[in-house]
This record gives structure tokens, sequence and C-alpha cells, in this order.
């Protein structure tokens, strides 16, 4: 029993990185209909953000994720508007050659600012120490980063299910030609969302930083991780994402534990085996 | 989706007949350009080898991605697949090399056969999905088995005979590179005739509309399948063909790194014309070569400018660029 | 300019050329190493040992020039990398090859070497099997058996009867597993699971649980250099495990110099095994370390394989002083086979039968130097290690 309890939280914790970081590209490919795989890319360049804020300049953990998530949206702005902005609508093959581009130029120029070696973002006394929970000790920070998780999906359910922003969102995407008519601004609407998405794996890539360590090579590494993810868990939703991001931190999770020599097999069989049942994922929309 | 549909009513435009002549002047142009490369480049031999080898990959892909709309991230699953059969053969006493091509083909055609019957059960992102996660099994698969593959060291001795009991498969590379590029010349040749073919019509029409093919009475599922088996063996003569030259077969031959680079060079040369995935593979390994061996602590960024910018300027591909301007002289 | 003025250079040119020496000319030595990609790092390592060596040894073997030529190979990609050998041979006209990083990469040149008349120089692929592939082929840094093999009895002489392996699954991970299995078990301790994880793990909690599960007093771990090693430190700690005694123990890879500032205190006290770390006390290495930081641009970027090339730099010196310049494969690679000399590291020989280097492995432990950085500091010397062989499956 202890044993179980001690996964399901790894598992939770794990799940919630995942979450926070792909959310926002299941938003942008659900809504925008982008294939951004460049989306590891902005996560990454917030982790040197922090790293930046927090090791090299000493500033708090907060103020090193807040600067890294309005730097990240900063940084953004002209590629969503230069680059972005031509390939709305485009076929898919010609949006993964632009993004992948794009992520080739991030790693490229990230390794040259800041090197190829390891950045760590250093955390706070009261997140850095492991925690008694009864059953075993658990480093504070993934207690944190579950907290954060949660904030992040209650958040963006009320955003778009109950602000007139998320209706005017619903209604760009369901038919953006006729929105546009009825008065909606859609560029607005496609570049407010667009910088939530980016925010959002900005958020991840910093908090998610104990798990997945920042490196120039970050954008390339975890990029079949975040599409999996996103594609398990249905294009666009946010209970699917949820669903998909706990569900493959589970299978992840158990499978390293009970046989770790097979776990990618575990992992990628589930995959399959989901994909080919939720041809869609879970709670995808019909196209 | 409209706009997608409006861009693959134009990828496919119905070609006009008798214009057979236009494919014997680009055939004409392919041997040029491999006589070319074997006069102009003789000590880089070992690198042409390795495009010709890609471009089978590539071209491969461009049978299922731009002739049927099938996107893959994982077709080096099929590349390694006959990598791996020609390099355990070949370690094992069969060393003949048009055999080892052969078995290549064999094995390649048969995991396309899995891999198609697994990727053809679901459409778009799901699909690209599923093909990374195929291609991420074969790639555990052979790391797991290493007893027979050599694992995360490769698969090393493989001793292949001489071509003919006559050429020898040396370090000048001659011998690779022009059986190589005879055999990507029969390739070639032939994917022309298959995909201008009634049946390659066929998945052009599921491509644009698989609702209105069904409709007139086509089984959809067993001509795309038929279409990933052929996929498969050309792709598996590549991998054959690099385990040849380069007598070693490494778990990279597997790798989605090895998948999403090929699909990058495809769609920056054009889909759905066989000729843009002979540019593509060229101009991307050639201008990798080039920049990597100027400064290679910066290929990285220069590569991704060059994406962008092909994505700027030519979003169609470098061969739509091509039509585009004989479109404006006309 | 003239025809008759070129001639009059050209007389010049020679003259000064003819005083230096009889066969004055260039001499060419083609790198091949990572300078891109992920492990942009080690090959940027290998260029400043090169460089290292040469600014204190200089340019010039017996009047000849020596050029070096390097060649980027990202990732393990033995068709790439046969690609630029032949290259490297065939356009360059290199007389020696250098570098390497992964081993099928050097399987994948070693067929070549007989044809070639070149010898290769292997800086780091560290499989055993390698040597054997040609006997052209001599190697300066290391195998993870011979890194590996002298934990065992360390672990069992700190009294650790019962050890659990964790390793990552490849085969240097796997060479690891078998080499402290064999030294364990040959010390009397029992290796209780031996546990293979994918080489893709990010997340190393559920390990740490069946570590736990496993009643191990000791852990052994090897993976390779980079960012999943700090993750595992983390996971170490956070889960307690550390807290709760349990030793580790891990080749030098994990705690490469590089990884230290971002490992930092997480690291403090784990014990490693290996051939060279950078505070290495030895008038050698302070030299060495000198050139190599000015060449590298920045003291926290090196780490072990800079030392590799700087060895192999020496060697490849040797065999062209051996054969004056004159392009025989098989004479260089004689002249070096018994060589011994004091490198950074300590002293090292080149074995005649497996051309491989003998040299002492040491315990190190993360601590803070003297100027507040951390550090491997060497604990204890295992002096004149070869390498054990290839460890049975």
């Amino acid at each position: 029993m202890q044993t179980i309890l001690s996964i399901a939280i790894d598992a939770l914790a794990f799940g919630m990185v995942l979450f926070i970081i792909c959310i926002g590209l299941s938003l942008t490919m659900g809504l925008m209909r982008v294939v951004n795989l460049a989306h590891g890319a902005f996560a990454m360049i917030a982790g040197y953000i922090a790293s930046y804020a927090a090791r090299d300049l000493g500033l708090g953990y907060a103020v090193a994720i807040f600067l890294a998530i309005i730097g990240t949206i900063i940084i953004s702005i002209p590629l969503e508007r230069f680059l972005y902005r031509r390939i709305y609508g485009s076929p898919e093959l010609t949006q993964v050659l632009m993004t992948i581009g794009i992520t080739f130029c991030v790693i490229g120029i990230t390794n040259y600012f800041f090197g190829p070696t390891l950045k760590t973002i250093p955390l706070p006394q009261a997140l850095s120490q492991p925690i008694d929970v009864g059953f075993r000790t658990i480093a504070a920070h993934r207690l944190f980063v579950i907290a954060c998780g949660a904030v992040v999906a209650g958040g963006l359910w009320y955003l778009i299910e109950r602000t007139s922003f998320g209706i005017k969102l619903r209604a760009t995407v369901d038919n953006a030609a006729m929105s546009d008519a009825l008065g909606v601004r859609t560029q607005v609407v496609y570049a407010i969302s667009f910088a939530i998405a980016i925010g959002l794996a900005a958020l991840g890539g910093v908090v998610g930083a104990e798990f997945l360590p920042i490196e120039p090579y970050y954008a390339l590494r975890y990029m079949v991780t975040f599409l999996v993810v996103v594609s398990v868990g249905g294009a666009g939703s946010i209970p699917g994402a949820v669903i998909a991001c706990l569900l493959l931190g589970f299978i992840d999770t158990t499978g390293r534990y009970l046989m770790p020599e097979f776990g990618n097999f575990f992992f990628y069989a589930a995959v399959i085996l989901i994909v080919c049942l939720f041809p869609r994922g879970f709670l995808g929309r019909a196209q | 989706m409209q706009v997608m549909a409006q861009a693959q009513t134009v990828s496919a435009a119905p070609r006009a007949k008798g214009l057979w002549w236009r494919d014997v002047i680009g055939i004409m142009l392919i041997v040029i350009c491999g006589a070319a490369g074997y006069w102009l480049f003789p000590d880089n031999l070992a690198l042409l080898t390795r495009i010709v080898a890609v471009a089978l990959l590539v071209l491969s892909i461009d049978l299922i991605v731009g002739y049927c709309g099938v996107a893959t991230l994982g077709q080096a699953a099929l590349f390694g697949a006959g990598a791996y059969a020609a390099g355990i053969a070949c370690v094992n006493g069969v060393t003949e090399p048009m055999t080892l091509i052969a078995i290549g083909a064999l094995a390649g055609a048969t995991a396309g056969l899995v891999m198609g019957a697994i990727m053809l059960r679901a459409h778009g992102l799901a699909q690209l999905v599923l093909s990374i996660a195929i291609v991420q099994l074969f790639h555990e698969a052979a790391n797991k088995a290493s007893a027979y593959t050599g694992g995360s060291d490769g698969l090393a001795g493989l001793m292949v005979s001489p071509l003919f009991g006559i050429f020898e498969f040396d370090l000048w590379g001659k011998t690779a590179y022009l059986m190589g590029f005879a055999l990507l010349l029969l390739v070639f040749i032939l994917l022309k005739f298959i995909v201008a073919s009634p049946f390659g019509m066929l998945c052009r029409g599921i491509k644009q509309d698989p609702v209105r093919i069904r409709a007139m009475g086509a089984f959809v599922f067993p001509v795309l399948l038929k279409m990933f088996v052929i996929s498969g063996a050309v792709a598996g003569m590549g991998g054959a063909l690099a385990a040849i030259s380069t007598q070693v077969v490494g778990l990279d031959s597997v790798s989605f790194e090895l998948s999403a680079n090929a699909l990058v060079m495809l769609v920056l040369g054009g889909l759905g014309t066989l000729y843009g995935a002979l540019i593509g593979t060229i101009i991307f390994m050639g201008f990798e070569h080039m920049v990597s061996a100027i400064n290679p602590f910066h290929w990285m960024t220069m590569v991704g400018a060059l994406l962008i910018a092909v994505v700027l300027a030519a979003p169609g591909g470098l061969t739509s660029l091509a039509e585009k301007l004989r479109g404006g002289k006309a | 300019m003239t025809a008759g003025k070129r001639i009059l250079g050209a007389a010049v040119g020679a003259l000064l050329m003819g005083s230096v020496s009889a066969y004055a000319d260039t001499i060419k030595v083609g790198i091949i190493g990572p300078f891109s990609g992920p492990f942009a790092l080690q090959g940027k390592n290998f260029q400043a040992g090169v460089e290292a060596y040469m600014a204190l040894n200089g340019k010039t073997v017996k009047g000849h020039t020596i050029e070096v030529i390097y060649r980027d190979l990202p990732a393990a990609n033995p068709a790439q990398s046969r690609a630029l050998a032949q290259e490297l041979v065939v356009k360059d006209k290199v007389q020696y090859l250098g570098g390497v990083y992964f081993t099928p990469d050097a399987m994948a040149i070693t067929p070549l070497l007989a044809q070639a008349n070149t010898p290769l120089v292997i800086f780091n692929a560290a499989t055993s099997a390698i040597m054997n592939t040609s006997p052209l082929v001599v190697r300066t840094s290391f195998t993870t058996a011979q890194t590996t093999s002298p934990l065992g009895k360390i672990a069992f002489d700190e009294g650790v009867k019962k050890a659990i392996t964790v390793v990552s699954d490849y085969g240097p991970g796997v060479d690891a597993e078998n080499a402290f299995k064999k030294a364990f078990e040959a010390a009397g301790g029992q290796v209780v699971e031996s546990i293979r994880m994918p080489m893709n793990t990010t997340d190393f909690s559920p390990i740490m649980q069946r570590v736990r599960d496993s009643g191990a007093a000791g852990l052994f771990t090897f993976l390779p250099s980079g960012p999943p090693t700090l993750g595992f430190v983390k996971a170490f700690n956070e889960t307690g495990l550390k807290q709760a005694g349990i030793k580790f123990y891990a080749p030098g890879d994990l705690t490469q110099e590089s990884d230290l500032p971002a490992l930092g205190a997480a690291a403090e006290g784990l014990k490693t095994s290996f051939h060279y770390a950078v505070s290495h006390d030895s008038p050698e290495n302070k030299k060495f370390v000198e050139a190599a930081t000015k060449a590298i641009g920045g003291a926290d970027q090196l780490s072990f394989p800079s030392v590799g090339a700087y060895d192999g730099m020496h060697v490849i010196y040797k065999m062209i002083e051996a054969t004056d310049g004159k392009q025989d494969a098989q004479k260089a690679v004689d002249a070096v086979k018994g060589l011994s000399w004091t490198s950074p590291r300590g002293p090292v020989r080149i074995e005649s039968d497996n051309r491989h280097i003998t040299q002492n492995i040491y315990l190190r432990e993360v601590a803070k130097g003297a100027d507040g950085k951390y550090i491997n500091k060497e604990v204890q010397t295992f002096a004149n290690q070869k390498d054990p062989g290839m460890p049975t499956q």
C-alpha cells in the first residue's frame, strides 16, 4: 500500500509537469490548428531566463518565474507577428517545417549565448526540503508542482468556459470567418491565445526544471513526449489533457517501477493502444 | 481545412498526357547529376553514397506522404529494418551484395506491412503520433536485442563480398557509390511508373477525398497498405545500401531523429513529385555537410534559418518554386 | 606578380625550409568529434586538449609542421563517421586520424585503416571490443570496465555486503553493470538486483523506490554524462535514500567537472571512480589545465575528454617522430607500443598487446575546492589499472 501511494504521488507530480507544459501546445494545436513543434523551445527559453534571474542576479524564485513568463512572451511576440502568422491555415507539413526551423535556431542561439552546460534554477529553502508525508519523504517542490498544475487547469477552464474572452475564443475556433463578420477581432483573439499558450509553456519550463533539466537540446529531447501527450488527450481539450497527462504519467512511472528495463515498451505500446481505440484522443473535438 | 483542401488540389493537379518526354529529360538530368557527382567529387564518394541511401528513404516517405496523404515521422523504422536485416544476414554468412539488398527490401516491406496496418487506423495528428510510437518501439527492440544487433555499440564486422565477384567495397567507395546510384535510378524509374499507374492515381484520389473514392466502390485500406509495402521495400533497400557501404549498422538507423530529418528533407524539396525528394535530400545534406565543415558550432542555427526561409519563400517546397518561376515566365 | 618573381619566391622559400629539416612538410591530423549537438561540450574538450598540447609542445615535430583538421559528428552515426573518415583520408590526405566519441563511430572507421595506411588514436570511445577490430587502433581514454572495477572492492571494504546496480540501458551501461558485479562478487559481496533503465528516463523516483525496496546497503549506478545525471542525483537525495545511509557508487562520468556547477550541493560527498580529475595535483596537470582552460574559454567547461585528447596528441607526436613524416601506419603504431610517460592524469603506458592505455584509477569525492567551487577530490589511488577486457554478458 505504502509503495502504491508512493508511486501514485510521483506519477501525479510528473503528470502535472507534463500537463502545464503541454496544455499550451494542446491549445495552439486544437484551437489555432498550428502544429507548433517549437513549443518546447519556449519552455526552454523561460528556463534560461529564470536560471539567469535566480542564479546570476540572485532574485527570488517567484520573481524569477514571473520574469521568465513575461520575458518569454515578449520574445514570442515578434515570432508570432512575423513567422507564425504566415503559417496559420497552412498545410500541417509546412507548419512542421517552419517550427522545426525555429526550434533549430533557438537551440543554436542558446547554445551560443549560454553554452552547452546544464543550467539549474535554485529553489527557495522552503521548496528544496524533503517533507515527511507520513508514509515517505517527498520533495516539497513536487507538492508545489502538483498545486501549480491544479491551479492552471482550474484557471484555464474558468477562462474558456466562463469569461467573455472564452466565448469569443470558442466562437473563433468553430468558425473564424463568421465570428469575424460578427465583430470578433479574430487576429487579437489568436494573438492572446498564443501568448497564453507560450506563458503556460514558460511556467511549465521553470517549475518543471527539476524533472526536465534546462539545456540547449531540451527543445528537441522532449518534443516527442509533448506531441504524444497532446494527441492522446485530444488537441484543444483541457480535461482530455489532464486525463492524458495523469494516465501517461501513471503508466510511465509504474512501468519504470515494475519493469524498468521495458519502461519504454510499456509507454509506447500504451500510446499505440490508446490512439487506436481513441483516434481523436480521449476528448478531442470531431473535425 | 478549406485552405488545406485547396493546397492538396494544387499539389495533385492532373498532369497532361503526352508529357512523358518531361520525365525522360528529368531522368537524364538525374543521370547527369549522378555522373557529375562521381567525376567532380571523387574524394567524397562515401558522402555521396550516404546521400543516395537517404534519398531512397526520402523517396519512400514521398510515396506515403506525398501520394497518399499519410503523415509519418517514423519511416526510419522501415529503413532500419532493412539495414539490420541486411547486416544480420551479412554477419551470418550471406555476403553477396545484391542478395543483401533484396533481403533489405523484403524486411522493409514486411515492416511496412505491419506499420501500415497499425497506422492506417488513425488520421492526422494521431497517425503522426502512432508513427512516432512505432519507430520508438523498433528502436527499443533493436537496443534490447543486442545479441543480434549489437545494441548501442552497433552491429560491426560486416564483410561484404565483391560485387559480381569483381568490384570490392573499399576505402574509395567507387563500387558502393555506383551500385547505390544504379539502384536509386532503377527505383526512381520504377516508382515513376507506379505513381502514374491506375494504382498510383487511386492513391492520389484517396489523398484528395477518401469519402468519394469509397463511394466509387474502391477499398481504401488495401490500396494504402499496398503503397506502405512498396514504400517499405524502397526504404529497406536504402537501409541495406547504408549497411553495405558503411559495414556497420547503428541504432541511429531506427531513430526518430532520422525519420524527422528525412521528412524535413522531403518537405523542403516538395511533396508528391519524386523529384522533390531527391532535390530536398541533396540540398539538405549538402548544406549540412558544407556548413558543418566550415563552422560546426553554428550549423544548427543556419539549417534552421534555411528551413524558415524556405517556408517564407516557397511554402510548397523548392520544386514548387520552380513551378512558380515557370508559371511566371509563361 | 610575374613568373620570374614567383620562381624566386619559391626558391627562397625552399631554402628557408631546407634549413630546418630535409623533409620539412605539413603533416595533417584529422580529428572527428561531436562539435555540435547535445555532446558539443565533449567535442570542445577534444579541441581544447589538442590545442593545449600544441601550445605546450610546439606545432612542429622534427621540422614537420602539424596541421589539425576538425570534422563534426554530432551524435552516434556510423555512416556519417565513415564518410568523414574517408573524406579526411582521401581528400584532405591526413596521415593520422584521432578523436571519436562514440563506440559505433569507431567501429565504422576501423575497417578502413589498413587500406588507408592510417593509424587511429581514439580519444574517448570506451568499449573494449574496438581494439580487436584493427591492429592500427590506439586508445588513450579508458574503458568503462577499467574505471568501474575498483569500485567493487571499495564498496565491500566500506561494509556494503548487499548492493543494487542501476544503469542506463545501453552498451557502456551494461559494461559497467557487469564489471561492478564481477568485482563486487569477487570481493565477497552480493548484488541483490540489477536494474537497467531506458536512456530517456527523466523521472527517477520510481527507480529510487525500487532501490529502497531491495534492501541493499549500496547503490552502484552508471549514467552517461549530461542532463539525466542531475535528475538521478536529486532523486537520490529527495527520496530520502541519502538520509537513510545508502552508499552511492558510480564511475566518474556521473560527476564530470562540467556538470558539477549544476549538480552543486546535491552531489556533495558522492564517491566516484575515474581516470582523471581536473583537480589532480601534479605539475603536469597544472600546466595542462592552464593551457586547456585558455583553449576552451572557461574553467568550468573542462572535463575528462580533454585529457584523452591531450594524451592522444602525445601519441600522435611520438608516431610522427618515429616515422619522420613518412606515411607508415604499422611502423607508427609499433613505435608507441609500450610507450610510457607522465600524463596530466598521472603515469600511463600504452600496452603492447591491446594498444590500450594503462593508468591509475582514482577514487574521488565531490567536495568544495579552495575557491568554493565543487571539485572531484581524489581520496584513493589504484595504481596501474589495465583494461580488464570484455566482461562476459
